[in-house]
C-alpha cells in the first residue's frame, strides 16, 4: 500500500505546525520519522489517519485521495500502536485484540465470527501474547501491554501500520524485542511500517528509510547513511556528534561528541592517557582542582570515557570494539597539543589502545610535562607482548617523570603554576 | 451466554414474587385483609375482588421499577463508557436537576393533578425540563460540534448546580407541596400506571437496543478517541449517539418516578466486575441486573414501613453507602500491592 | 471533507423520531379504565369548586387528613368512616380504625376498605386520588379551610355528605355561640390589640391569610405578620424584635423542642415586652391546626392569652 503526501500542512490555534509536508511512502517500506520534540511528527501520524481533519494538502491512499475513504474503510488501512495503552476497565488481552476486528465485522446486528477469533489468535501468537488472553489487560507490564496492541494491529489486518514511538515506554530488552517483532512483521507481511522514533541508532538500525522533520518541515528523507549525517544532526538537534558504521550490523552508529572547548581555569590545560578505569580519580582531582581536562583516546563503552562524560571533560572517543583509527588518533595528538601537561596512567595497554603510548611519546617530544604512573606489579597491563613496559621505560628515560600517587602529581602540577601557561 | 440466560430468568421470577407482594398479601403483612396464594392467583386472571389491586396497582408498578432500573441501569453504563470512568452514572449531564426543576415548577403552578390529559403534567413538565438541562450541558461542552468530554462533565455540575438552587427556590415559594416534592426528589414508584409503563418500554427497547448494537464502538471508545478512531468507531457520531439516548431513557425514567439514585451508578459497575468490559454482554446483562435491583429495593420499599411506604431512592441510596465503601477498600488494596 | 455517513445513523434517526412520537402519542392520549357505576342521585361542590357525584349517602369514608376526621366524628358521622389516615389520633375511636398511609396513601388497603368516598384537606398531594377516582370511581372531596366560616360551610358539607344535616347545624349553631360570646368581648370597642407572635416552628408563623391569622384577630389580638408577604412565612429575628410583640405563643407538637427559657433567651429577645412580662405561652399544635371543632378550642385559648381580663 503505497503512501504519498503532498504539500501537507496543519495549523493548530493559529499555529502553522507542518508546513508543506511531501514524501512517498513505498509499498512495504520501513520508515522512520524523527525530528526534535514539538516537530510534528505525531501531528504528521494524526492527519493521515485523519484523527486530525483540517489539514491543506494531498494524502493519498493507494492512489485515492484519504478523505474518500470511510472511517470504517481507513481503519482497514491504518493500524495505529500509540506510546502507551492502559484503561482502568477490566478488559482482557483477548477483549482488547479482538477490538482490532472492529472494522471487520459486518453489521451491527453481528458478532464475532469464527473467523474473526481465529485472526485473533494468530495475532496473538503472532506476538506471543497469547497466554495473556483470558488476564485483564491493566495488569501487565508495559512491555507485555505493547504487544497485545501490536496484536491488535495485525488483527485489524493493516496496509500500513503507524507507531508513535512504540519503545519508548520500554526497557532496553523490550526496546529490541519491540523493534524486532516490528520488522518482521513488516518483511514477512509485508505491511508498510512508519514508525516515530527518537533513539537515532535504533532507527539507523531498524530502519529502511528515515524522514527527518524540524519546525513542521521535511528537512530530509532517504536512507540511514544519507540522512543521518553530522550535518543534518548538528543543524536539526544541535548536537555536535560523530557519525561511525557499526562493525557488526553495519548500520550507522552516531555518539554525542564532546560539545564545549575545555573552560580555562587556572593555568595547565592537562591531557589524560587512561583507560579501563584507571583515569576517574585523577580527572576527578584534575577537575576539582580547577584544571582544564581532557582525555582520550577512549573506547566509548570503556569505563573511563563514563568518567570523562560524567565529569564534562572532553573526550576524544571510539567506537566499541574498534581500534583506534586515525582520525581519533590525530585528534588526540591535537588535544595534546593544545595541553601543557600529559599524564599517563597505568592503563591495560593492547593493540587496540597502544597508540595511546605513541601519544604519550609525542607529548614528550614536543616538550610537555608529562607524568607517568608506574603501574602496580602484580596488576597485569601490558597486553601487547611486553611493548607496553618498553613504552614506559622509553618515556621515562626521555624525560618523562614518574610519579607514585595521586597527591604527588598534583603537587608537582600545582608548582608549575603560572610557568605552565606556555 | 448462560449468564444472560439466568438473569432473563431471575428477571422474570422476581418480577412474579414482586408481584405476589404487597400490604394485602398473600407475601406481606396483610392488613387488614390477607389475600391467599390462591385468590391472589384468581385476581390475576380473573375478574375477582382484587383483580383491580394486582392489574392497576401491583402490576404496573413491578413493570415500570423494572423498566426503569432497566433504564437507568443502561444509561449509566453508555456514560461510563463516554466518560471513561466508571463513577458516571445517568445523571451526570443534568438531566435528574432539569427534571427536578420541571416537577417542582409544575407543582409551583398548581399543575399536580394527573387526570384529563394523560399521564398528566408534572411528568410531561420534567420530561421536558430535564432534555433542556441535558442538551444545554451538551451545548456547553461542545466546542464547534465536537464534544468535549471533560468540559462536558464540568459543564453538567454547573448546569446541576444552577438548576438544584432553582429548584430549592420553588420549593420554597411552593412550601405546601413540599413534601410531595420531597417525595419526588426521593425518587418513588408509588404513582405507576399503565401508560408509564408503555412509553417506557418503547424507550427502553430503543434505547437499549442501541446501546447494545454500538457495544463494540463503546468497548473502543474506552480505550481513547484516537483509538477509537483509528479502529473505525468514528467518536464524536458515536458520543452524541449515545448521549442522545442516555438522556432520553434517564429523561423518561425520571420523568415517571422522580430521582431514584444509584441504580445507574452501581448496577453497571458490579456487572463489570463479574461479565468484564465488553459491552455486548455487559449491556444487557447491565440492563437485566437494574432491572432486578430496582424490582426488589421497590418491593422493600413499599413493605419495610406498612402502611406507609419509604421513597424507593432511600432504598438505593442505602446500598450506595456500603457500595462506595466496597470500591474504597478494593482501592486501597490495590494500592498496597 | 465529508465521510460518508454510515447506514447505522438512519437507524439512529429512526429510533429518536420513534420515541418522539410514542412519546406524544403516550404524554397526549388518555387512559381510562370504566368501571361500572352506580346511577349518581348527590352531588355536592367541594371547597374547590369540584362537583362530586355520590349515589346516595356516603356510608364508606376513608378520611385522608385529620380535620375532615374530626369533623366526621363530631357530627356522629364516626360510624361512616372507615379508614383514616396515618395522623388521624383524635378523637380516640379514629385511632383506631385501619390506617391507610399518610404521604403515600396505600392503595391497596384503601381498595380493601371498599370506600365510596374519599375526603381530604387542600394540603394532600392529589395524583393517587386521582388515579383512584380515574380508574377505580372513588370520588374524592377537598375540604380547604382558611377562616371560621369555612369551618361552618365545611361542617355543613360534611353533614350533607353523610346524611347527619341536624347534627351539623346543631354543631355550627353551638360553635357559632361560642365565638359570639368570645368577639363580643374581644371585639367590642375600646378593647385593646396586644401585639401577638405566634410560632408553630422557631420563626414560622401565620402570615395573612391564614387561619391563624384570623384567629388572632378573633381572640382581639393583633398579629406581627399581618403583613408579611406570604401565608406561611418565615420571619427574621429583627422583624419579630422591631414588632416586640406583646404575648408570645408557641404550639407544641411531637417534634417540638422550643421551651420557654429558650424564646427569652435568643439574641436580643430578652427586651422585648412579652419576655419582659413574661407573656410566653405554649398551645396544643392541633388545636390551631386541625380546621373542626377543636379550633374553637384553640380559639378559647387564645384569647384567654390574649385578654386574660375579660376571661377570669
Amino acid at each position: 500500500m503505497r503512501l504519498e503526501l503532498k504539500d501537507l500542512s496543519f495549523s493548530f490555534a493559529e499555529k502553522l505546525v507542518l508546513k508543506g509536508v511531501s514524501m512517498d511512502v513505498a509499498d512495504g517500506e520501513f520508515l522512520g520519522l524523527m525530528g526534535p520534540n514539538g516537530s510534528g511528527k505525531t501531528t504528521l501520524l494524526r492527519c493521515i489517519t485523519n484523527f486530525l481533519p483540517g489539514w491543506d494538502g494531498k494524502i493519498l491512499v493507494d492512489g485515492k485521495p484519504m478523505v474518500s475513504y470511510t472511517p470504517r474503510s481507513l481503519a482497514k488501512v491504518f493500524a495505529e500502536v500509540p506510546q502507551i495503552s492502559s484503561t482502568d476497565f477490566p478488559f482482557t488481552a483477548y477483549d482488547i485484540v479482538m477490538m482490532g476486528r472492529i472494522p471487520h465485522i459486518g453489521s451491527r446486528l453481528e458478532g464475532e465470527t469464527r473467523k474473526d477469533m481465529e485472526i485473533v489468535r494468530t495475532s496473538m501468537k503472532r506476538t506471543n501474547t497469547l497466554q495473556f488472553a483470558e488476564r485483564h489487560f491493566s495488569e501487565l507490564s508495559g512491555g507485555e501491554r505493547q504487544r497485545v496492541i501490536i496484536a491488535r494491529a495485525l488483527a485489524q489486518q493493516p496496509k500500513v501500520l503507524l507507531l508513535d514511538e512504540p519503545t519508548v515506554y520500554l526497557d532496553i530488552s523490550g526496546q529490541f524485542e519491540m523493534m524486532d517483532l516490528i520488522r518482521g512483521l513488516n518483511k514477512e507481511e509485508r505491511i508498510t511500517t512508519v514508525t516515530v522514533l527518537h533513539d537515532i541508532n535504533m532507527a539507523a538500525r531498524y530502519c529502511d528509510r528515515i524522514a527527518l522533520l524540524n519546525e513542521g518541515r521535511l528537512e530530509a528523507i532517504g536512507t540511514p547513511e544519507e540522512v543521518l549525517t553530522q550535518e543534518n544532526i548538528q543543524s536539526i538537534y544541535g548536537l555536535d556528534v560523530s557519525v561511525r558504521k557499526d562493525p557488526f550490523t553495519h548500520s550507522v552508529y552516531v555518539m554525542p561528541r564532546s560539545a564545549r572547548a575545555p573552560p580555562k581555569r587556572h593555568g595547565a590545560r592537562v591531557h589524560v592517557l587512561c583507560g579501563g578505569g584507571t583515569g576517574g580519580p585523577l580527572m576527578r582531582a584534575l577537575v576539582e582542582n580547577g584544571y582544564s581536562v581532557s582525555t582520550g583516546v577512549l573506547n566509548v563503552l570503556d569505563s573511563d570515557y563514563e568518567n570523562a562524560t560524567d565529569l564534562r571533560v572532553p573526550v576524544v572517543a571510539e567506537a566499541p570494539f574498534s581500534q583506534i583509527g586515525p582520525e581519533s588518533h590525530g585528534e588526540n595528538l591535537r588535544m595534546i597539543d593544545d595541553s601543557q601537561v600529559v599524564i599517563v596512567l597505568p592503563f591495560p595497554v593492547g593493540p587496540g589502545n597502544l597508540k595511546n603510548l605513541e601519544a604519550a611519546r609525542y607529548a614528550v617530544e614536543r616538550g610537555k610535562r608529562v607524568y607517568v604512573f608506574r603501574a602496580d606489579r602484580e596488576v597485569a597491563y601490558d597486553f601487547v607482548g611486553g611493548r607496553a613496559e618498553s613504552f614506559i621505560s622509553a618515556l621515562t628515560s626521555s624525560g618523562a617523570m614518574e610519579v607514585r600517587s595521586l597527591a604527588q602529581v598534583l603537587t608537582e602540577i600545582s608548582r608549575l603554576g603560572g610557568a605552565a601557561s606556555a | 451466554m448462560l449468564i444472560l440466560g439466568g438473569l432473563a430468568l431471575l428477571l422474570f421470577l422476581s418480577a412474579f414474587v414482586a408481584i405476589l407482594v404487597g400490604t394485602l398479601g398473600p407475601i406481606g403483612p396483610g392488613e387488614p385483609e390477607r389475600i391467599t396464594f390462591s385468590e391472589a392467583i384468581d385476581s390475576i386472571f380473573s375478574d375477582s375482588t382484587y383483580h383491580w389491586v394486582f392489574w392497576n396497582v401491583r402490576i404496573p408498578r413491578v413493570l415500570l421499577a423494572g423498566l426503569v432500573g432497566a433504564a437507568l441501569a443502561c444509561s449509566g453504563t453508555a456514560m461510563q463508557a463516554i466518560f471513561r470512568n466508571s463513577m458516571a452514572d445517568p445523571f451526570v449531564i443534568g438531566v435528574s436537576s432539569g427534571a427536578a426543576l420541571g416537577a417542582a415548577i409544575a407543582g409551583f403552578l398548581g399543575l399536580t393533578s394527573i387526570a384529563g390529559i394523560g399521564l398528566g403534567m408534572p411528568p410531561l413538565f420534567a420530561f421536558i425540563t430535564a432534555i433542556l438541562a441535558a442538551f444545554t450541558v451538551y451545548v456547553l461542552g461542545s466546542v464547534k460540534g465536537r464534544v468535549y468530554v471533560d468540559t462536558l462533565l464540568l459543564s453538567g455540575v454547573a448546569v446541576a448546580a444552577f438548576l438544584g438552587a432553582l429548584v430549592s427556590f420553588s420549593i420554597y415559594l411552593a412550601r405546601q407541596q413540599f413534601h410531595q416534592l420531597i417525595f419526588w426528589l426521593l425518587g418513588s414508584l408509588a404513582l405507576a400506571r399503565w401508560s408509564y409503563v408503555e412509553i417506557l418500554l418503547v424507550v427502553v427497547a430503543i434505547g437499549a437496543a442501541v446501546v447494545y448494537l454500538y457495544g463494540r464502538d463503546l468497548d473502543a471508545l474506552l480505550l481513547g478517541e484516537e483509538t477509537a478512531h483509528n479502529l473505525g468507531a468514528n467518536p464524536e457520531p458515536l458520543k452524541k449517539l449515545m448521549l442522545g439516548v442516555s438522556a432520553l431513557m434517564a429523561a423518561a425514567a425520571v420523568a415517571f418516578t422522580g430521582v431514584i439514585g444509584f441504580v445507574g451508578l452501581i448496577t453497571p459497575h458490579m456487572t463489570r466486575l463479574v461479565m468484564g468490559a465488553n459491552h455486548r454482554l455487559l449491556v444487557p446483562a447491565a440492563t437485566l441486573s437494574g432491572a432486578i435491583f430496582l424490582i426488589w429495593a421497590d418491593t422493600l420499599a413499599r413493605t419495610i414501613v406498612t402502611p406507609d411506604e419509604l421513597p424507593v431512592g432511600i432504598i438505593t441510596a442505602l446500598c450506595g453507602g456500603p457500595f462506595f465503601l466496597y470500591l474504597l477498600r478494593r482501592h486501597s488494596m490495590g494500592r498496597e500491592s | 471533507m465529508e465521510s460518508r455517513k454510515a447506514g447505522a445513523f438512519d437507524v439512529k434517526m429512526l429510533a429518536v423520531i420513534g420515541v418522539v412520537v410514542a412519546a406524544t402519542v403516550g404524554f397526549t392520549s388518555g387512559y381510562l379504565i370504566g368501571v361500572a357505576k352506580q346511577p349518581e342521585t348527590m352531588s355536592i361542590v367541594d371547597d374547590y369548586g369540584r362537583t362530586v357525584k355520590l349515589s346516595g349517602v356516603a356510608e364508606r369514608i376513608v378520611s385522608v387528613s385529620p380535620t375532615p376526621t374530626e369533623i366526621l366524628f363530631a357530627i356522629g358521622a364516626g360510624s361512616q368512616v372507615v379508614g383514616v389516615d396515618d395522623y388521624s389520633d383524635y378523637p380516640a375511636e379514629a385511632n383506631n380504625l385501619t390506617k391507610v398511609g399518610s404521604f403515600t396513601l396505600n392503595e391497596e388497603i384503601i381498595i380493601s376498605l371498599n370506600p365510596d368516598l374519599i375526603v381530604c384537606s387542600d394540603l394532600v398531594p392529589r395524583a393517587k386520588l386521582d388515579k383512584l377516582a380515574i380508574e377505580q370511581g372513588i370520588p374524592y372531596f377537598i375540604f380547604a379551610t382558611r377562616t371560621m366560616e369555612d369551618v361552618y360551610k365545611d361542617i355543613r358539607l360534611a353533614g350533607g355528605l353523610t346524611g347527619h344535616t341536624t347534627e351539623a347545624d346543631q354543631l355550627v349553631t353551638q360553635l357559632q355561640n361560642r365565638v359570639n360570646a368570645l368577639t363580643n368581648k374581644t371585639l367590642a370597642t375600646g378593647v385593646s390589640k396586644p401585639r401577638v407572635y405566634i410560632e408553630y416552628y422557631p420563626l414560622w408563623t401565620y402570615g395573612p391569610g391564614s387561619f391563624g391569622d384570623d384567629l388572632i384577630r378573633l381572640a382581639g389580638g393583633t398579629n406581627v405578620a399581618a403583613n408579611a408577604s406570604s401565608e406561611y412565612p418565615e420571619l427574621t429575628a429583627e422583624f419579630v424584635i422591631a414588632q416586640d410583640p406583646d404575648i408570645i405563643v408557641y404550639t407544641v407538637g411531637p417534634m417540638t423542642t422550643t421551651t420557654e427559657t429558650e424564646i427569652a433567651g435568643r439574641q436580643g429577645w430578652s427586651g422585648m415586652s412579652a419576655v419582659v412580662d413574661d407573656k410566653i405561652y405554649s398551645m396544643d399544635d392541633n388545636l390551631l391546626s386541625r380546621y373542626g371543632p377543636r379550633i374553637v378550642d384553640g380559639l378559647e385559648q387564645l384569647a384567654e392569652m390574649v385578654h386574660p381580663e375579660l376571661f377570669s
